[in-house]
């Protein structure tokens, strides 16, 4: 069931919420994608100081990263497995005077680093569509939970491509606007100039309206936009008539994937049918083929800053031990697993006197002429789209995507590309390849999110996959 | 063997804002512990930095008084490190483009006014407060997070006199411009000095050594004084000076090893990605410039020019800026300043010692001193009388009203006087025989008498004058 | 090209950033550090002379700062909530040796 769909009966509120934590307690044995459900009991008690709001009545599911005030909130890391929030992220009080009922918090890669959704302290999260796959990550049990039809809405967050990828393997809508059109405050970080927080949907319309409630300002994050949040239900209508689409080569090039190609081809169609100028365009291959390593080098040069605080001292999982300074070295040796600390290393490598000009200033310098290339694009094209994944959601025991590999180095990450840039970006499933749901990410430019939704509903429109259904 | 000296100053001050550098987390002192911190202080997951316009408010300040060039473009950057005292493992700072750069400030030597370059000023936050008992650490987060500005000078100094000229004239400065408390001894400011040596005529200096924890501007001096010392005397003996931390130890009046420099430590500096680059609106900081509030020098300027101060009283007065925002009400009111001076220099420092208050704590308007001075000037009551007087205007008393309850008035018309000389005069034919036979002490008994009868309200230099005048012409 | 690092050297090196790791580990990392290596060649490969770094995804300045007058406090209650060792009011760690 879709957002719309909810909204238009405000009558059984009460069933739905409890049908959905139900649902979500049940998938648990299947799908592993819950880390904590949350009693609707006193949130729906107040659902009446909320009428009217976008999101009346609507059970939604949080990423464990996002800080829920009295409500453990671990970014499924064992050294925050005891964490409880003593405030809410500014979002969490944005969907509840919209009147959102929360009834989980959600599974992740830990700390959100990590495409697989393998390093959950919780365990793996399976896929919907297929239990011996992996969902994605790192908003893996979001996109499952929506994707299993337990909830029409679930947030996420990227940083490389955390809501898009998951959202291709497991068939639903996941969107990722312009950074700073959410904020982030409250999110436990990853890397703070590649973060951005969005959610799952089951349509581009849902979509749309999850946007309008979690958009806009925050005096708490100081690179939260003063930019005036559109109303995108009304911008949503599928006229691509004249919109120029720009298709990218690299990726293409690089997918061998057949049926991948044959949904997107379809797709790409479609939207010419639709009025759509769609072109082939060729973006910098040598730029192209340095995003993924820079990429490496600023997500974990921040990233081993932003996770400092987590130490044992004031919260968390504290280890005993003799001294401070061992409590930090047990509490973080044990508290992280080893894919984090691994890259916490690299990080360090990378911010250290004598490599920060070479290597983390380097990777930003790359990322300026990324952007300027992504612009020279974007200056002629009101999206650029590619295939969001190779293929469908990979086997469960395939960690490759968790390992820093050469394969598929354009293919499998062009999506950071929304990142670099922080321009909106958007997942929407474009069939099954081999019988596992892929979607075709959409990114257009800085605070279009109007537009972009637009052009992805048309998507929707040519493929038919709204409230895509598992089996279908 | 003698040795030049290189001295540097880095003081970090706290600045007086209400809230926190980067949270709206009260700043206040000596509260319970971890009861004015918010999640951001703490350094929960997932906080974000905010920039307090108060401090970059005060940053600017300090920045003016102290020449400095202002950069607009307000950045931060982070230092990472990991301490129990650090909430988020790393500081956030400026580094790379502090708000303040290329300044100085003029102090008084023996060998007249000597320029200290001072290098940059840049806004940070401050860490929590820690408490070290026997078997446990604890920690207080209240202070964790305020806003703090470190001030760098160029090692242009090179004695303790010099250095704590410095550090006396920049505390002056702070707190004349009201954005910091100073105060050195509760540690609102934090002054760490380093100082090397060569032997005179050499061209490479010797190692640096850093000093911290000088509580007060004496010591500033007194720890030079000895560092120098001992530096020299490891020199002499060539000896290695090592390269370490030490403090001053008030006990001993001597510098004492806290902990070596390890190999510079490398704090990983890169630029926040959480606060954007600020750009500062020029007419704000234009305003901000131009309302400058008097800095001592140009104050100990206009109370030479003004009041005819000397530079004595006028130091006294401005080292003092109660006292001196004080005066300048007095003298409002009063028609001569330095006499205002004079009295709140002696006379009611004077009091406010022997009585262990402040002026704050006490009742005394500036107002009722201004006229207690004037009512000496217009010959109301003698000086003998104001001083009475005053010791109820301090307790905020109008001294007219206190003067004629006690029934004081200084009676200075000539022919009232002249007719009580002349009464007493007729009624002590004795006095007049011996003062004729060159006894002077009978002038003094006859003014006893005058004054005596005027209930002690005769002007008495007058009495005195008029009384051997008349005694003449008997 | 990176000169090719140790197991000791990435266990030195984490230490530094409060953790330890297994030599197992320590030498996934020494592998993972060749394919970076060879990544970092691609990274190198761009011409990027006269470029600024790009640290914001958006840098237009901003002009926001914050009024010193809001306030935002938590009570010592919940300040102190997360904590393992609270004495008097304060977090408690063994004997931080300064």
């Amino acid at each position: 069931m879709t957002i719309v769909e909810m909204l238009k009966d405000k009558e059984h509120i009460e069933e739905r919420v409890y049908e959905a934590l139900e649902k979500a307690q049940k998938s648990q044995k299947d799908l592993n994608a819950v880390v904590t459900f949350i009693d609707p009991k006193e949130q729906l008690e107040h659902l009446d100081e909320v009428k009217g709001g976008l999101l009346e009545g609507v059970p939604v599911i949080l990423k464990d990263n996002v800080s829920t005030k009295g409500i453990k909130t671990t970014a499924s890391s064992k050294i925050l497995e005891n964490y409880v929030p003593v405030y809410d992220a500014t979002i969490v009080k944005k969907m509840r005077d919209a009147g959102a009922i929360f009834i989980a918090k959600s599974s992740m890669d830990e700390l959100a680093m990590g495409g697989t959704n393998l390093t959950a302290a919780t365990g793996p999260v399976r896929n919907p569509h297929n239990l011996e796959c992996m969902s994605g990550g790192s908003s893996g049990g979001s996109a499952a939970l929506v994707a299993a039809g337990v909830v029409p809405m679930a947030i996420g967050s990227d940083t490389g491509d955390s809501i898009r990828k998951p959202a291709s393997y497991c068939g639903v809508v996941g969107l990722k606007p312009t950074y700073g059109r959410i904020s982030r405050y409250g999110i436990i970080p990853y890397s703070s100039s590649l973060d951005h927080v969005g959610c799952f949907t089951r349509s581009v319309k849902d979509a749309a309206i999850a946007l309008e409630v979690l958009a806009g300002r925050d005096d708490f994050d100081m690179t939260s936009s003063f930019e005036p949040v559109e109303h995108y239900i009304d911008a949503v209508k599928g006229d691509v008539a004249g919109k120029k689409v720009a298709v990218l080569k690299n990726v293409i090039d690089a997918i061998d994937n057949e049926a991948t190609m044959q949904c997107f081809n379809d797709v790409l169609d479609g939207l010419r049918t639709k009025g759509a100028v769609v072109e082939v365009v060729e973006m910098n291959e040598a730029l192209l083929k340095a995003l993924l390593p820079a990429y490496y080098l600023i997500a974990n040069c921040e990233a081993t800053a932003n996770h400092s605080n987590l130490d044992g001292i004031r919260f968390g999982n504290r280890k005993d031990a003799e001294s401070s300074e061992e409590i930090m070295i047990k509490s973080r040796t044990e508290g992280f697993g080893p894919l984090i600390r691994k890259r916490f290393v690299i990080g360090s490598y990378g911010l250290f006197v004598e490599n920060q000009e070479k290597l983390f200033r380097q990777a930003q310098r790359v990322r300026r002429l990324i952007v300027e290339e992504v612009n020279r694009v974007l200056s002629e094209y009101d999206v650029f789209v590619a295939p969001a994944s190779v293929s469908g959601a990979p086997k469960l025991d395939d960690a490759s995507r968790d390992q820093l590999s050469d394969t598929y180095l354009v293919a499998e990450n062009h999506m950071i590309l929304g990142n670099f840039t922080g321009y909106p970006s958007i997942t929407v499933p474009m069939g099954l390849s081999d019988g596992m749901p892929v979607g075709i990410c959409l990114t257009g430019s800085a605070f279009k999110e109007g537009e972009l939704l637009n052009i992805a509903q048309a998507v929707e429109d040519v493929t038919g996959l709204c409230d895509m259904k598992v089996g279908d | 063997m003698k040795y030049d000296v290189v001295i540097g100053i880095e003081i970090h001050c706290e600045l007086k804002t209400k809230h926190k550098m980067f949270s709206a987390g009260p700043a206040a002192f000596g509260q319970r512990a971890n009861t004015c911190v918010n999640e951001i202080d703490l350094g929960h997951p997932g906080t974000l930095p905010s920039v307090n316009k108060q401090a970059v408010r005060y940053a600017i300040m300090a920045s003016t008084a102290l020449n400095m060039s202002i950069d607009r473009l307000v950045r931060f950057d982070r230092k990472n490190y990991y301490y129990t005292d650090l909430p988020k493992g790393f500081q956030i700072t400026q580094q790379f483009h502090p708000i303040g750069s290329n300044g100085y400030l003029d102090i008084e030597t023996e060998d007249g006014i000597k320029r200290i370059r001072i290098e940059r000023l840049h806004m940070e936050e401050d860490t929590a407060k820690q408490f070290h008992l026997d078997t446990q650490t604890l920690i207080d987060f209240n202070r964790s997070g305020t806003s703090l500005v470190e001030i760098v000078s160029l090692p242009d100094m090179s004695s303790g006199k010099e250095a704590a000229a410095y550090v006396s004239k920049l505390r002056e400065i702070l707190f004349y411009l009201g954005v910091s408390d100073v105060k050195m001894e509760e540690g609102s400011m934090r002054c760490d000095i380093n100082i090397s040596l060569k032997p005179e005529g050499s061209e490479k200096y010797g190692t640096k050594v850093e000093i911290k924890n000088l509580n007060s501007i004496s010591n500033v001096q007194k720890a030079v004084d000895f560092e120098i010392e001992r530096q020299s005397k490891i020199y002499d003996e060539n000896g290695r000076v090592a390269q370490e931390t030490r403090r001053f130890d008030e006990a001993t009046q001597t510098t004492v090893s806290m902990r070596m420099k390890e190999a510079s430590v490398d704090y990983k500096y890169f630029p926040e990605p959480n606060i954007f680059p600020i750009l500062l609106d020029s007419e704000w900081v234009k305003k901000i410039q131009e309302n400058l509030p008097e800095l001592p020098d140009q104050r100990r300027t206009r109370y030479m020019n003004e009041y005819g101060l000397g530079s004595y009283d006028a130091n006294v007065l401005i080292s003092n800026k109660e006292l001196s925002d004080f005066y300048e009400e007095v003298c409002k009111v009063a028609k001569d300043g330095k006499i205002a001076a004079n009295w709140c220099i002696s006379e009611l420092s004077g009091a406010l010692a022997k009585r262990s208050e402040t002026l704050s704590s006490m009742k005394l308007s500036a107002d009722h001193l201004g006229a207690l001075i004037n009512m000496i000037l217009d010959k109301e009551i003698s000086g003998k009388q104001a001083k009475e007087v005053f010791e109820d205007v301090l307790e905020g008393k109008d001294p007219k009203e206190v003067a004629a309850a006690k029934g004081m008035k200084q009676v200075s018309d000539t022919s009232a006087i002249l007719a009580l000389i002349n009464q007493v005069l007729d009624e002590n034919p004795q006095s007049i025989a011996d003062f004729k036979n060159g006894k002077s002490r009978a002038v003094g008994f006859l003014v006893g008498q005058v004054m005596k009868k005027s209930k002690g309200q005769a002007n008495p230099a007058m009495t005195n004058q008029l009384l051997t005048e008349e005694l003449k012409k008997r | 090209m990176e000169e090719i690092k140790d197991q000791a050297y990435f266990k030195e090196l984490a230490h530094r950033l409060m953790f330890d790791l297994s030599d197992e580990e320590a030498l996934d990392i020494v592998k993972e550090f060749k394919t970076l290596c060879s990544q970092l060649e691609l990274l190198e490969a761009i011409d990027t002379t006269g470029v600024e770094p790009m640290v914001y995804p958006f840098e237009a300045p901003t002009v926001y700062l914050r009024d010193d007058e809001e306030e935002h406090v938590i009570s010592q209650e919940e300040a102190l909530s997360n904590a393992q060792k609270v004495v008097q009011g304060h977090f408690s760690v063994p004997k931080v040796v300064k």
